[in-house]
């Protein structure tokens, strides 16, 4: 009891510190009155009584320290002293402590900003049971469907079931479908669509990962059997929360996504978001209802229709090399045992090369982390010699700060407060420094998160990424903040208190100047270094980002609205001639709007995926390497994107669903698949006699000039194009070319397109230029943020030079005016003090290039169309430099120009 | 003029012996009951026959000690001339450390009474 008890009693001292000094303060007084009264009594006199009662109760003051020191909190006391009067100090010499706080909260700020980032991407687990477990079947991370015949990455329902009963390793398995279906379905009755994210997972799904229900229950094994059976839905804690207004009779509501209305059976857990960083679905559907959920992707009962991800949950003990050893045992025999297989030598020949290699999924579908990381990695560098050079600078402030009171310290030392004492002292101070500007940090991070988060979503809504405050957070941000004051504080702190006691006493301005300056020029050469390898990246991603906007995707990619119609809410199939009359009607009724000059619907226009195959050409071996990019559009498509017709003829009405199955090749397939010649008229075969559905024959018609398709950074790949008036497709595109006024024509489009069908949702309507930009998003990201940064840390740079300057003219004010009146004409003093500034500047950058094409070889993958080297970069960037350096010295050095001999010398 | 003050100490009494302070509180408040400050310092003087002499603002550190280990309690009361004061009263917690205090002064004691027997 008595530890307990005694810390009890000692926190109830600390709250109640007056108090107890108070009292003992009393009782003490008390005992000197009887002490006094006694001696009175006694015979002595009034004076005497009083001395004697003193003698013997002792120093009154050294005891009440030792009373205080009793209670135990002798630090805590002397740390919040040194804070009050560091807060003091702080408001004595405000210019200094403005820039010190707004650097810091700058660099404080921007490093939890992008470690948050780098948290939730990179860092964190998936909040489920034991993620550690988890594992994923491939580690390319596709998304999509493909027919390939034993795919590595993609498996197909059935190839699940049998690996779920065959495999010795998992304790569960569980499977994902690998798109997010984005349906345009409706709540309860009503009449509005909404855009919902669904995902579909298997029935083990929960229970593998942990996940339990906060209202009702989540899917269970029953919920995926049976071919459409078992319409249910779990919602996701957002969804419930956003759309409902988290409503605990939700479980009386329904969707309908498609033809099937759903009920909502509950609500997942708070935490869980799914298990992709960066995606949020609405809802969970379980995978035998695949098949109904528009875009209709899964088909249970197909072989090799490949679309799921396999998860597993490893058995206590079993390692990933052990799990991976099992699995490719399991995925030949359940492949080959599969009666639709087609074993031909070639599928034979790949199965036996196929290995599927295992993935942690601790931290979630790794996506995102594949792209962002990268970026992320490097804006962390950046932010951190921000931080850095911001540090630097305090240091220097500090260091004159201290100069200012050495006097001060020097008489504080002289009357015997220790060294350590005293550096403890400073310390604090420059923590509470650190501390407010922390704090400051994390509310402009705050601000700084929500610019990040749109900056690298890819689409119109932000990105659901959680990167709000949390304790790992918080602990990095008090961590970098400590380490920050102790950086920029220790050095000065250090050279404050080692001096030369008498030096500082005797003259009034503090220790001689030349044992502080190396230091201080140390540091802003240091600045400068820095600053040049910010502002060298830069240039360099400024200019990869100018060249990645430069690039020709070989269509016109200005003046084009595009934008998304999602056609599958008609409920009609995809070869229904309905649906097609809806696509002509649209692509007519808005041709012929005023301002428009062409629009037509297509399957893909830039980045949006694709859908591929391999081909054979007719008089040409079969290469089972190439992959043909498919793309299904209307008439008018290459008018609208400007994409010219090299050779033969364009679609038109005579390709119809009962003529000859027409295609136009690009230049680059015309080139390279067919035989030397003219390939218009020849024919040509799309997916394998082998295959599942018979091939298709086609005939070129006509030769359009190359494009990209969605990487700006590679040459054009094969494409074909087919008319949709041959070909089922339900269409996600829609491209009108314009002159004038955007906006009015976007309305009028999307007026027109509700006159035609009032049900079809309209989304993404943008340009088709932002939506090439969207390609290099991330660079642009980076090219910004970089260029944003290397600003800061030049102005603080030059901060560091000019208040370092101003301090080197201010003490030799007396100097200079000596050799003014000796003769010194007012130009040459100027340029004296210019040369030492360029002199510091120039070392900086002889430092820092070197530090710089080490730095920029390891980004060299983030740069497009330039090396690291780029002589114009470095130049620019060290021209920019020098001329802020420069500027920076200019004042100082016309401040020595303009010197008064006469005043200088009367102030010596 | 300078002047040499030599203070003599007052003949017959002797500082406490270090480390005993609690001892004597202890013990004076096991024996007096409820005391305070200045009746604690007359009480270890005049039952020492005036022999042993403590610094007597010692006593408040100690005791302030002694109330944050739970050995004594404090209450305020007042005195016989009319004045607040601050009462201590002995635990059950200083009772069991004022038998530990006299075991140990006790062995301290012995050894050196031994060594001076055999001298």
């Amino acid at each position: 009891m008595s530890l307990a008890g005694e810390f009890k009693r000692r926190l109830d001292v600390l709250f109640h510190r007056d108090r107890f000094q108070r009292e003992l303060e009393e009782e003490m007084r008390l005992h000197k009155d009887l002490r006094r009264q006694q001696q009175l009594a006694a015979g002595l006199s009034d004076e005497a009584a009083r001395r004697a009662a003193n003698r013997r109760f002792g120093n009154a003051t050294l005891l009440r320290e030792k009373s205080s020191t009793a209670w135990g909190w002798d630090g805590l006391t002397s740390f919040s002293q040194d804070a009050a009067y560091g807060l003091r100090s702080m408001w004595r010499t405000p210019a200094i402590t403005i820039v010190a706080l707004i650097s810091l909260a700058l660099g404080i700020g921007a490093n939890t900003a992008i470690f948050s980032f780098l948290d939730a991407v990179m860092l964190r687990s998936l909040p489920v049971k034991e993620p550690q477990q988890l594992v994923k079947l491939g580690v390319e991370d596709w998304d999509g469907i493909t027919d390939s015949f034993a795919c590595t990455e993609l498996y197909s329902y059935p190839f699940y079931r049998q690996l779920q009963s065959k495999n010795e390793v998992f304790s569960d398995t569980a499977a994902i479908m690998s798109l997010l279906n984005t349906v345009h379905g409706f709540v309860d009755d009503h009449q509005q669509s909404e855009k919902l994210q669904v995902q579909t997972i298997s029935g083990t799904y929960f229970q593998m990962l942990g996940v339990g229900a906060q209202v009702g229950r989540v899917l269970n094994q029953a919920d995926d059997s049976g071919d459409g059976e078992h319409p249910v839905v779990v919602l996701s804690d957002g969804f419930w929360k956003r759309r409902f207004g988290a409503d605990r009779g939700i479980l009386n509501h329904t969707v309908r996504l498609g033809p099937v209305q759903y009920k909502i059976v509950g609500v997942a857990a708070p935490e869980f978001f799914g298990t992709a960083v960066g995606q949020a679905p609405d809802m969970w559907a379980p995978l035998s209802m695949g098949q109904l959920i528009p875009p209709n992707w899964v088909h249970p009962k197909e072989n090799f229709s490949e679309s799921l991800y396999i998860l597993g949950r490893l058995k206590p003990g079993v390692t990933m090399q052990q799990a991976e050893a099992n699995i490719n045992v399991l995925f030949p025999q359940i492949i080959r045992s599969f009666p639709d297989a087609r074993l031909t030598q070639a599928n034979l020949d790949h199965l036996a090369h196929a290995h599927v290699q295992l993935q942690s999924m601790e931290r979630g579908m790794a996506d995102l982390r594949r792209n962002e990381s990268k970026p992320l990695k490097i804006l962390m560098t950046i932010v951190a010699l921000v931080l850095l050079i911001a540090c630097a600078n305090i240091a220097n402030l500090l260091l004159a700060r201290s100069t200012a009171r050495a006097r001060e310290l020097a008489v504080r030392q002289a009357l015997g407060a220790r060294r350590s004492r005293i550096i403890r002292q400073l310390l604090t101070e420059s923590l509470i420094l650190a501390l407010t500007g922390g704090a400051l940090g994390i509310a402009f991070a705050a601000m700084a998160k929500r610019v990040l988060l749109r900056m690298i979503s890819d689409g119109p809504d932000v990105m659901p990424l959680d990167v709000s405050l949390n304790l790992r957070l918080l602990a990095f941000t008090f961590a970098i903040t400590v380490c920050t004051a102790l950086l920029f504080g220790t050095l000065p702190a250090l050279r404050a208190t080692r001096m030369q006691l008498t030096d500082s006493l005797k003259s009034n301005r503090g220790p001689s100047f030349a044992a502080r300056t190396p230091l201080a020029k140390c540091l802003v050469v240091t600045q400068v270094a820095l600053s040049l390898v910010l502002m060298v990246g830069a240039c360099l991603f400024l200019r990869t980002l100018v060249n990645l906007a430069n690039v020709n995707p070989g269509f016109n990619k200005e003046n084009v609205l595009r934008l998304n119609i999602d056609s599958d809410i008609t409920g009609y199939k995809d070869d229904d001639p309905r649906l097609k009359a809806i696509f002509h009607e649209i692509e007519d009724r808005v041709s012929t709007l005023p301002g428009v000059q062409a629009a037509s619907f297509s399957s893909f226009v830039f980045r949006e995926g694709t859908w591929n195959s391999g081909i054979r050409a007719q008089g040409m071996p079969v290469d089972h390497k190439v992959n043909v990019q498919h793309n299904i559009v209307g008439n008018g498509f290459f008018n609208v994107m400007g994409i010219p017709l090299v050779a033969g003829r364009n679609f038109g009405p005579q390709d119809t669903k009962t003529s000859q199955p027409v295609a136009i090749i690009s230049e680059k397939m015309a080139r390279k698949l067919f035989p030397p010649g003219s390939p218009i008229g020849r024919t040509y075969l799309i997916g394998d006699e082998d295959g599942a559905e018979p091939p298709l024959q086609l005939q070129v018609i006509g030769v359009v000039k190359d494009v990209l398709a969605g990487n700006l950074k590679k040459p054009a790949g094969y494409i074909d194009y087919m008319p949709y008036t041959q070909r089922s497709w339900g269409f996600g595109d829609f491209e009108v070319r314009y002159t004038g006024d955007f906006s009015a024509i976007s309305n009028s489009v999307q007026q027109t397109i509700h006159a035609v069908d009032p049900r079809l949702p309209i989304s993404d309507v943008k340009t088709l230029e932002q939506q090439v930009a969207r390609a290099y998003s991330g660079e642009a990201m980076i090219a910004e943020l970089s260029a944003f940064f290397a600003l800061v840390a030049v102005f603080l740079a030059c901060i560091g030079l000019y208040g370092l300057m101003s301090y080197l003219v201010g003490r030799r004010t007396g100097e200079i005016g000596i050799r003014m009146a000796l003769g010194a004409d007012r130009a040459r003093v100027g340029w004296q003090v210019m040369r030492e500034i360029s002199l510091l500047v120039v070392l900086g950058i002889v430092i820092g290039l070197p530090v710089t094409f080490l730095g920029m070889r390891s980004f060299q993958a983030m740069l497009f169309g330039l090396k690291g080297t780029d002589p114009f970069s470095l130049s620019a960037a060290t021209a920019l430099l020098l001329a802020a350096g420069l500027a920076a010295g200019y004042l100082p050095a016309r401040r020595a120009a303009n010197v008064n001999p006469m005043v200088a010398l009367r102030d010596e | 003029m300078a002047a040499l003050i030599r203070r003599k100490p007052e003949p017959g009494r002797d500082e406490i012996p270090p480390g005993t302070l609690y001892l004597l509180v202890l013990k004076t408040l096991a024996t007096r009951g409820r005391l305070h400050g200045y009746e604690i310092a007359e009480s270890i003087q005049s039952c020492s026959e005036d022999v042993l002499q403590i610094e007597e603002g010692s006593l408040y550190p100690a005791l302030q000690r002694m109330l944050l280990k739970g050995w004594v309690t404090a209450e305020w009361g007042v005195t016989a001339g009319n004045r607040r004061a601050r009462y201590y009263t002995l635990t059950r917690d200083g009772r069991k450390q004022l038998g530990i205090e006299v075991q140990q002064f006790e062995r301290v004691m012995g050894a050196i009474t031994r060594i001076l027997q055999t001298a």
